[in-house]
C-alpha cells in the first residue's frame, strides 16, 4: 500500500514525552516525523486569549484559552453543557477524571504546573511492601539516571540542600540544573505552619528556570500564571522544543489526527493512518512507532485500532488496555483566615508536603501530598467584595482582605490500579466520527478511607494553624489531571501491556511511554516519572534500531 | 495547510477565543471585530452620554479612570439596558443634591432597585473590566481593572512580571497600608 509519508521513527504526539524521544532519535541520526492531532499555535495567542477572558474564567477553567478545534477535540469548561461534550464520564467518582489537556502542538505542557518530583524507592514496590497496588518492573536505582537525565532535559530548578530534596532515602548522581525559586510571603507562612505540625513543606523542583537562563528559555519572572500559560517561556513547555527538533531535522505536522495503527506481518506495525482537517486520509509509514499522544488518547487510539490480529485492540492481547485508569484524587479547601498569608507572590505552585504520601499506613489507605494554591487570590476577594455591595474605600479594604487572608489548600491522594476503571469507546462519535473516550471511575476505598482518617483531619489541622476562621472542604473529589495507567507497565506480557522500556509486549516497532505506563500513581505530580521513561524508551528505541 | 506553520487553522476556525465565542457572527474572521462593537452600541449612545458615563464613574468610583476603556464599557453598558442614559442623570442628580465628591457622599442615598443595581454595575465594571462576568463577555480592560490595584503592593498581576528574575521575597507590607490608585 502506498504511504503519504515515511521516517525511521514516526512519534504520534507533541508532548514532553514524544518532544524528547524525537530528540534523542534525531541525536543518534535517525529520521523522525511527529504527528500532532491538534494546531500549532504561538505563546502571544494564547496569552491573548487569557486575558480577553471573563475574570469568572480566568481561574479554574485552564482549558479555556485553547479552543479546540473541531477535529481535535478537547475537555471544555466554559458551560456546563460545553463540559459534557467530549470526555464521556460515568462511575462513582466521574467528576473526578474529568481531565484537563490540551490537544495543541506541546500538548499539556503548555499549561502543566511545572513541578518535577521523583518518585520514592517505596512508590515503586508498592506489592511488595505493603500488599496493595502493582510494583514495578525495576527498581528506583534503574530509574535514577533517568530522573537526572530528564532534570536536566527540561531545565528543572531544585534545592541543593539535602534536607530538602526528595526523596529523601535515595541518592542523587547529579544536583539540580539550577538553584530554586524563592518563596512568596505565602509560601513562608505555610511552610512555618505546617512545621509546627511535623508536615515538611518542601520547595518543589519545578521545570521554571531560576535566576539564569536555560534550554533558550529566559528565567522565570514570578508572572504567577504558570497555568493556564506561562506568557515568557520560562518554564518547559513543549512549545519551545518543537523549532529544536526542526532544526535537527525533525518533521512536525499538525492537525493530523492519527485515528488508526495497521499492524503487518509477525504483528509489527506497519503504519499509522490520519485524517487532516478536510477529513482526507493520509497513511504513513516507519520502521518504528511511538504513541505518546496523553493517557487518554493513547488506549483510546490503540482501541480503535482493532483488526484481525488484535481483536480486543492494538497491543491489548493482555486486556490492560484502557484499564487502571489513575490520577490523583483531590480535595480542595477554602479557608478565610485571621492573618494575611498574601498567594500570588511567585509561580502558581512552588512548594509541597510529601512526608505525609510515605508509611506503612499504605497498606490501609492512601498517602497524600498536601499544598497551598499559590495563585494571585485578587480576582477572587474583588468578586467576593463585590457581591456584599460594598463601595468606595470599604470595597478596596474588603477586596484587600479577602485577597490576602483566603487561601485553598489541596490534597492529592494517591490511587491503587484498578482494572474496574477503565477507559472503552463511547458510541459518540466526535467531528471526525472517531469514537469519543468513555471512562468509569471510582477512587475507591482505598483513598476514601484516607480521606476520612487521614487527609481531612490533617487539613483541618492545617488551617487551624494557620488561623483560619472558616473551613470549606470541596464536596467530592477533583481531578488533579496527572493520568496514568491506561497502558500499564509490568513484566508479564499476560497482566501488562508495556515492558520495561514502554515496548508494547504484542508489538516489538511499537512503543507507548509516558503517564499510561506507570503501574503505580503515586501521590506526586507524574510528568518528571513520564519525561525518565520517555528516555529509557529513547534509549531503547535507539539501540533497537541501530542494532536492529 | 498541513505544515509547520503557526496559526495554521483553517480561518474558519481561527483560533482567536473571541472568534470561537462569535463564530456565527463573523464573516471576516479578526478583522470583523471593530465593526462588531459599533453595531452593538445603541445610536442615542453620544458623545455627551459617555462624558456623563465618565462622570458618574468618578463619583462612584474614587480612582483614576482612563477615559478609553469608560467610552467602550458605557456603550457596552447601554446596549444592555436602554434606560442607562436616564439611570445615570438620576444618580448625578441624587450626587448633586449631596453635593457629593465621592461614592460615600450619597451612595447611601440611592434607592434600592433597579437604580442602585445600575450604580453597582458601574463599579463591578470597573474593578472586573467586564460588563458581565460570563463566558461570552467582552472584555474591556485586563491589567487596569481595579480588582488588581488594592493589592498592587503584593500581588502580582497575573501574566505580568513581578519585578525581576528571583527578586521577589517572602516579605509583604501591614494589610492596613492600602496602596494609592
Amino acid at each position: 500500500m502506498a504511504s503519504d509519508y515515511n521516517a525511521d521513527v514516526v512519534i504520534v504526539g507533541t508532548g514532553v514525552v514524544g518532544c524528547l524521544i524525537a530528540e534523542q532519535a534525531l541525536e543518534a541520526g535517525l529520521s523522525v516525523l511527529m504527528l500532532e492531532a491538534g494546531p500549532r499555535v504561538d505563546r502571544w495567542r494564547i496569552v491573548e486569549n487569557f486575558r480577553n477572558l471573563p475574570p469568572s474564567l480566568r481561574l479554574f477553567h485552564w482549558n479555556a484559552p485553547y479552543p479546540a478545534t473541531p477535529w481535535a477535540p478537547h475537555l471544555e469548561t466554559r458551560t456546563a453543557k460545553e463540559q459534557e461534550q467530549y470526555l464521556q464520564l460515568e462511575g462513582p467518582n466521574a467528576r473526578a477524571y474529568l481531565q484537563g489537556y490540551v490537544r495543541y502542538a506541546g500538548g499539556a505542557t503548555w499549561h502543566w504546573a511545572g513541578i518535577c518530583w521523583r518518585l520514592t524507592p517505596e512508590d515503586m514496590r508498592l506489592k511488595s511492601l505493603y500488599g496493595v497496588g502493582r510494583d514495578w518492573p525495576f527498581s528506583h536505582d534503574v530509574i535514577e539516571p533517568y530522573y537526572t537525565r530528564a532534570e536536566y532535559a527540561i531545565g528543572v530548578s531544585g534545592p541543593s540542600d539535602p534536607t530538602l530534596q526528595w526523596p529523601p532515602n535515595a541518592k542523587r548522581s547529579k544536583p539540580y540544573p539550577m538553584g530554586p525559586i524563592p518563596f512568596g510571603p505565602g509560601e513562608h507562612r505555610f511552610t512555618e505552619a505546617a512545621a509546627r505540625i511535623g508536615m515538611i513543606n518542601l520547595p518543589a523542583p519545578q521545570a521554571r528556570n531560576s535566576g539564569v537562563s536555560y534550554g533558550g528559555r529566559p528565567p522565570c519572572c514570578g508572572n504567577n500564571n504558570c497555568f493556564p500559560v506561562c506568557p515568557i517561556a520560562a518554564k518547559y513547555d513543549a512549545a519551545t522544543a518543537l523549532p529544536k527538533i526542526e532544526a535537527k531535522g525533525g518533521k512536525i505536522l499538525a492537525n493530523a489526527v492519527v485515528y488508526r495503527i495497521e499492524t503487518g506481518e509477525k504483528n509489527s506495525i506497519e503504519a499509522v493512518h490520519f485524517f487532516d482537517p478536510d477529513k482526507r486520509s493520509h497513511r504513513v509509514t516507519a520502521k518504528l512507532f511511538v504513541i505518546a499522544c496523553n493517557g487518554i488518547e493513547t488506549p483510546k487510539l490503540l482501541l480503535l485500532s482493532k483488526d484481525e490480529r488484535n481483536p480486543n485492540g492494538v497491543a491489548n492481547s493482555s486486556d490492560q488496555v484502557g484499564r487502571n485508569m489513575m490520577d490523583q484524587p483531590k480535595l480542595t479547601a477554602e479557608l478565610e483566615l485571621q492573618e494575611p498569608l498574601w498567594t500570588g507572590v511567585g509561580p502558581v505552585q512552588s512548594s509541597s508536603i510529601l512526608n505525609t504520601t510515605q508509611g506503612e499506613f499504605r497498606s490501609r489507605y492512601a498517602g497524600a501530598m498536601f499544598r497551598m494554591e499559590n495563585f494571585a487570590r485578587s480576582p477572587l476577594g474583588a468578586a467576593a467584595a463585590l457581591k456584599k455591595g460594598l463601595v468606595g474605600r470599604a470595597l478596596d479594604v474588603e477586596i484587600r482582605r479577602l485577597s490576602a487572608c483566603t487561601a485553598r489548600l489541596t490534597v492529592e491522594h494517591e490511587i491503587l490500579p484498578s482494572t474496574n476503571n477503565r477507559l472503552t469507546l463511547s458510541s459518540q462519535k466526535d467531528w471526525l466520527g472517531i469514537n469519543k473516550p468513555n471512562i468509569h471511575y471510582d477512587v475507591g476505598d482505598y483513598v476514601r478511607q484516607s480521606a476520612k482518617e487521614y487527609t481531612v483531619p490533617r487539613l483541618q489541622q492545617l488551617a487551624a494553624e494557620l488561623g483560619a476562621t472558616k473551613f470549606q472542604l470541596s464536596p467530592e473529589f477533583l481531578n488533579s489531571d496527572h493520568i496514568m495507567g491506561g497502558c500499564v507497565m509490568g513484566a508479564e506480557p499476560a497482566t501488562a501491556v508495556v515492558d520495561a522500556d514502554c515496548r508494547a509486549h504484542d508489538h516489538p516497532n511499537l512503543f507507548l511511554p509516558g503517564g499510561g505506563a506507570m503501574p503505580s500513581a503515586t501521590a506526586s505530580n507524574s510528568t518528571l516519572t513520564m519525561t525518565a521513561l520517555a528516555l529509557k524508551a529513547a534509549d531503547a528505541i535507539t539501540n533497537q534500531l541501530r542494532h536492529g | 495547510m498541513l505544515d509547520q506553520y503557526r496559526d495554521d487553522c483553517p480561518t474558519a476556525f481561527n483560533l482567536a477565543r473571541r472568534d470561537v465565542l462569535l463564530g456565527g457572527l463573523l464573516i471576516g474572521g479578526i478583522a470583523a471585530l471593530p465593526t462588531l462593537a459599533a453595531i452593538a452600541a445603541p445610536t442615542s449612545w453620544s458623545d455627551h452620554s459617555a462624558a456623563r458615563f465618565m462622570e458618574i464613574s468618578s463619583l462612584l468610583v474614587p480612582h483614576h479612570l482612563k477615559e478609553e476603556i469608560g467610552k467602550r464599557m458605557g456603550a457596552a453598558m447601554a446596549a444592555l439596558n436602554p434606560s442607562l442614559s436616564q439611570q445615570i442623570d438620576e444618580l448625578l442628580s441624587i450626587a448633586r443634591q449631596k453635593n457629593a465628591r465621592i461614592v460615600e457622599d450619597f451612595f447611601a442615598d440611592v434607592p434600592d432597585g433597579p437604580l442602585k443595581e445600575t450604580a453597582l454595575s458601574i463599579i463591578s465594571a470597573w474593578y472586573l473590566g467586564v460588563v458581565t462576568n460570563a463566558p461570552d463577555a467582552e472584555v474591556f480592560a485586563y491589567e487596569y481593572a481595579l480588582m488588581y490595584q488594592p493589592t498592587r503592593d503584593v500581588m502580582t498581576i497575573p501574566s505580568y512580571a513581578i519585578s525581576a528574575p528571583n527578586r521577589w521575597t517572602a516579605e509583604a507590607p501591614p494589610l492596613s497600608n492600602m496602596p494609592e490608585f
